[in-house]
């Protein structure tokens, strides 16, 4: 069992999730209450991640991170460390590449939110911030928390873009999910099983209260 | 209400970035050591009798020589670099990658592995495969990439020299690096491969099958270079020492290795 | 009422209460010049896309037409001339929608405090149970939305669009999703609030009934245009047109021309296809002009057979039944008449009047027009074909 690497997937994906929660919810309720011409360009752009390959994505993120491009070498000029091979490189690929994934559940959250219940908070005198906070966060929340449990879950398991942007660096990029790859090329078949029967079990704990999110949802605004 | 909300938003933001820069500075400052996956069980039984000896660790990282010369020139953190071949090491310190030209520390072979319950036989000069080839006994065959792979790349040699490389070549199975195709060929899933003699020396390989080593003029010789990168610190300086001191020569002549100056 | 285009600025003089002016061509056809006073009760009544709650919803702000000036106790809330678009939240306007918007995870009690903004905490719950209990719903503050009932629920929006201590309110269709009898004890609170109400109130409905019940004034809606705006009654039984009076369901609409009027006798005289009619003196129509007239199915009595009726000489006429239709103790029935008249008469009766007279299918009864119940329209437009 690589505690290291265990250690290194949470905190990624704790991480991940703390960062995504601003994001999701402002840019999920805007989406929700935005008509504008470009949104359906906007939806598509986000959703982008859910179907590229990851080695296309993670080629385009190496692209933009590494040594050459113009960003990986602002970020080594300020930070005094690159992009790639870190862990924040990795933090910030995990945060873009989980966009739809905290984006979508909460913006469809949102959504089911009747218009004429926003629109009696207007009435009610509430502005834009009262609104989010009394009406729109207590009604959206199990959309919320299903969007944080699926970006946490789905970090845990991303193979393809870490290996790519993060390289094996252990202790710094080498995830659980590397981890076992790692192990399975060792012979080392004991830690490799251990390894992904803790990947299954949070898989299914997450699935699990996802789908109980998703039933409260229903209830609520039924 | 409105500014109790910003604060709290304000004290997640600024948690954010205190957990990461903690991160940063909280590493410790054992270097990541870039090694060949033939070394997969070899250098860590250095690197233990270096934590013993040393006090000192270093952490291992194993794949293709070829992907880590990559990402040296990438800026990967890695402070040594042992390549199972020499050209690799050459082409960084040309490029300025390296502090040192490199030194040889090992010279490689390879062998011929099957594992349990396969119609081929460990025959380290082809002869069966050539058969197997020509009867139907291989459906497939694993070795290590030979774009990036030094070990994939002696294979490959040696298959041409014997005449098969035509024939097998639509059965092959590539593995990422050495290691990956030894897991291929160990694991019942191919008829064998080509893999390296010193996993097939591991205890763990061993038991899944026979071996036979390949002759070492079928293909170029295996000069397994190491080197320091431009970011060695004090530690990796002393590992690269503790690669070429008695002890460590002694797990690599036990892995099969033949040591730079000893007769093969 | 200020006349269409005038400036806004002067309306604010004219008036306390609302008044507004919003028109445009699309999606929804819009032209309309209105105003409420503070405590008059204004009913829009007009058929399903007339723009009823199009009109509704741009007085609270929710929808922007291509034209507005609303002015509300001398505030500009919105003039398209300049720009000005005051948000919803800042009109201070309390709007019961027809789905009660209720906030579904808010006790009945928060969800009226959502609307108190000015006290301090302490005192706002106290306030807020105060609005539940002059809607009769003490006792119920706790409850959430899902646990209430339909009327229960119109009466939490009711409270929390009155807690909001609006400069306007406004109703939409707020009885048309309860049951009849709770509709009844709903009508009996708002008039009773009404006396404590000090603001214009604006109720959209597409039940005259109810307009007639409830309301002080009543504007006529179609496509999006007012038709008329008065008192309800005065709507009802004396519409503007023939298509207002279609709209108020007013059938007995019949084509005349006018012989004359004599001021002396309170009369005019109208030349009518069937026979001759003497009507109630309205002298706006010139002699030989071409009018509608209509009367209300209440004000066509029955010939007795058992005794005569002092009403019989007014306006009488022959004709034959070609439907009778019971509805609880009313007869429906309308006949045909003898002369050359094709549109059918539609009259109505008591059971027991009827049963008395034999009125049935394709008996031939006398029926009187009260000459005073029969109002006169201009000529109805031309349709596609005869009716």
């Amino acid at each position: 069992m690589d505690w290291t690497a265990l250690k290194l997937s949470l905190e990624l994906g704790f991480l991940t999730v703390l960062a995504l929660l601003p994001i999701g919810v402002l840019v999920g309720r805007w989406l929700a209450h935005s008509h504008f011409s470009g949104r359906d360009v906007v939806e598509a752009i986000i959703a982008l991640p859910l179907v590229l390959p990851p080695t296309v994505f993670g080629y385009y993120l190496l692209v933009s991170f590494g040594q050459a491009s113009p960003l990986g070498q602002f970020w080594q000029a300020m930070t005094g460390r690159p992009l790639v091979f870190t862990f924040e490189g990795l933090l910030i690929a995990s945060i873009i590449f989980n966009l739809p994934f905290a984006i979508q559940p909460m913006q469809r959250s949102f959504e089911a939110i009747a218009p004429e219940i926003r629109e009696a908070a207007a009435c009610c005198g509430m502005g834009w911030w009262e609104t989010l906070r009394r009406i729109d966060l207590p009604l959206a929340w199990p959309g919320i928390l299903t969007a944080m449990v699926l970006s946490f879950a789905h970090t845990l398991g991303e193979f393809g873009i870490v290996l790519m942007v993060g390289g094996s660096i252990p202790g710094e990029t080498k995830t659980i999910a590397i981890s076992i790859y790692d192990r399975v090329q060792a012979f080392d078949d004991a830690s490799a099983w251990t390894m992904s029967l803790v990947l299954l079990a949070v898989s299914l704990v997450t699935i699990a209260l996802t789908y109980a999110a998703s039933r409260r949802i229903g209830r609520r605004l039924g | 209400m409105t500014g109790l909300h910003r604060l709290a938003g304000l004290t997640t933001a600024l948690a954010l970035i205190a957990a990461l820069t903690a991160r940063a500075q909280s590493q410790e400052p054992e270097p990541v050591v870039a090694a060949a996956a033939d070394l997969q069980f070899a250098l860590v039984e250095v690197a233990d009798a270096f934590k013993m000896s040393a006090g000192r660790s270093v952490k291992l990282t194993f794949g293709s020589s070829g992907n880590f010369a990559r990402q040296i020139r990438q800026g990967a953190p890695f402070e040594v670099f042992f390549s199972a071949n020499e050209d690799f090491v050459k082409d960084l310190a040309r490029d300025g990658f390296t502090r040192n030209a490199g030194d040889l520390y090992a010279i490689g072979r390879i062998v011929l592995m099957v594992p349990k319950g396969s119609p081929l036989k460990a025959d380290g000069r082809l002869a069966d495969l050539k058969a197997a080839l020509a009867d139907g006994r291989l459906k497939k065959f694993a070795i290590a990439n030979p774009e990036h792979a030094p070990y994939g790349a002696r294979a490959e040699e040696a298959l041409r020299h014997a005449g098969l490389w035509e024939a097998i070549r639509p059965l092959l199975v590539y593995g990422e690096n050495v290691a990956q195709a030894a897991q291929f060929a160990a694991s019942g899933n191919t008829q064998g491969g080509i893999i390296a003699y010193s996993l097939a020396l591991a205890p763990q390989v061993a038991a899944l099958g026979s071996f036979e080593l390949i002759p070492a003029d079928w293909h170029q010789p295996l000069r397994q270079t190491m080197t320091l990168t431009k970011k060695a610190g004090a530690t990796a300086e002393a590992f690269y020492a503790f690669a070429r001191s008695p002890e460590a020569r002694a797990t690599f002549r036990r892995y099969g290795f033949v040591l730079p100056g000893e007769a093969p | 009422m200020p006349p269409p285009g005038a400036s806004v600025a002067g309306w604010g003089e004219i008036m306390q209460g609302l008044a507004i002016r919003l028109a445009q061509e699309s999606p929804i056809p819009l032209d309309v010049t209105l105003s409420c006073r503070p405590g008059e009760l204004l009913a829009l009544v007009g058929p399903s896309g007339s723009g009823k709650s199009t009109i509704l919803r741009s007085i609270a702000g929710l929808y922007r037409p291509q034209t507005a000036h609303i002015v509300c106790d001398g505030e500009i809330w919105a003039d398209s001339t300049t720009g000005r678009d005051v948000p919803t939240r800042l009109r201070r306007i309390g709007l019961v929608p027809q789905s009660y918007a209720l906030f579904p995870h808010l006790t009945a009690r928060e969800n009226v405090l959502a609307a108190i903004r000015e006290e301090p905490a302490v005192d706002a719950d106290r306030r807020a149970d105060e609005f539940l209990a002059l809607v009769n719903l003490k006792g119920l503050e706790g409850r959430r939305p899902a646990e209430l009932s339909g009327g229960q629920q119109q009466r939490v929006a009711v409270a929390r669009a009155l807690a909001r201590n609006p400069r306007v309110l406004l109703l939409d269709e707020p009885f048309s999703a309860v049951d009849k009898m709770t509709r009844g004890r709903l009508y009996q609170e708002l008039a009773g609030l009404r006396t404590k109400l000090a603001m214009p109130v604006i109720l959209v409905t597409h039940d005259l009934d109810e307009a007639l019940m409830l309301a002080d004034t009543l504007c006529l809606l179609h496509r999006g245009s007012i038709l008329q705006t008065g008192a309800p009654l005065e709507v009802l039984q004396r519409p503007a047109t023939v298509e207002a009076a279609r709209l108020v369901g007013q059938r007995n609409i019949f084509p005349a021309r006018v012989a004359g009027h004599d001021p002396d006798k309170g009369i005019t005289r109208l030349d009518w296809r069937e026979r001759p009619l003497e009507v109630r003196l309205q002298s706006r129509w010139k002699p030989g002009a071409d009018i509608a007239w209509l009367i209300p199915p209440s004000k066509v009595i029955l010939h007795r057979r058992d005794r005569q009726s002092r009403g019989e000489a007014e306006n009488p006429v022959q004709g034959t039944i070609t439907s009778l239709i019971a509805l609880g103790d009313t007869i429906i029935s309308a006949v045909k008449l003898d002369r050359a008249e094709r549109r059918e008469l539609t009259f109505h009766v008591p059971r027991h009047v009827a049963e008395r007279n034999r009125v049935a299918l394709g008996e031939h009864v006398g029926l009187s027009l009260l000459a005073e119940a029969i109002h006169l329209m201009p000529a109805a437009e031309p349709r596609g074909r005869r009716s």
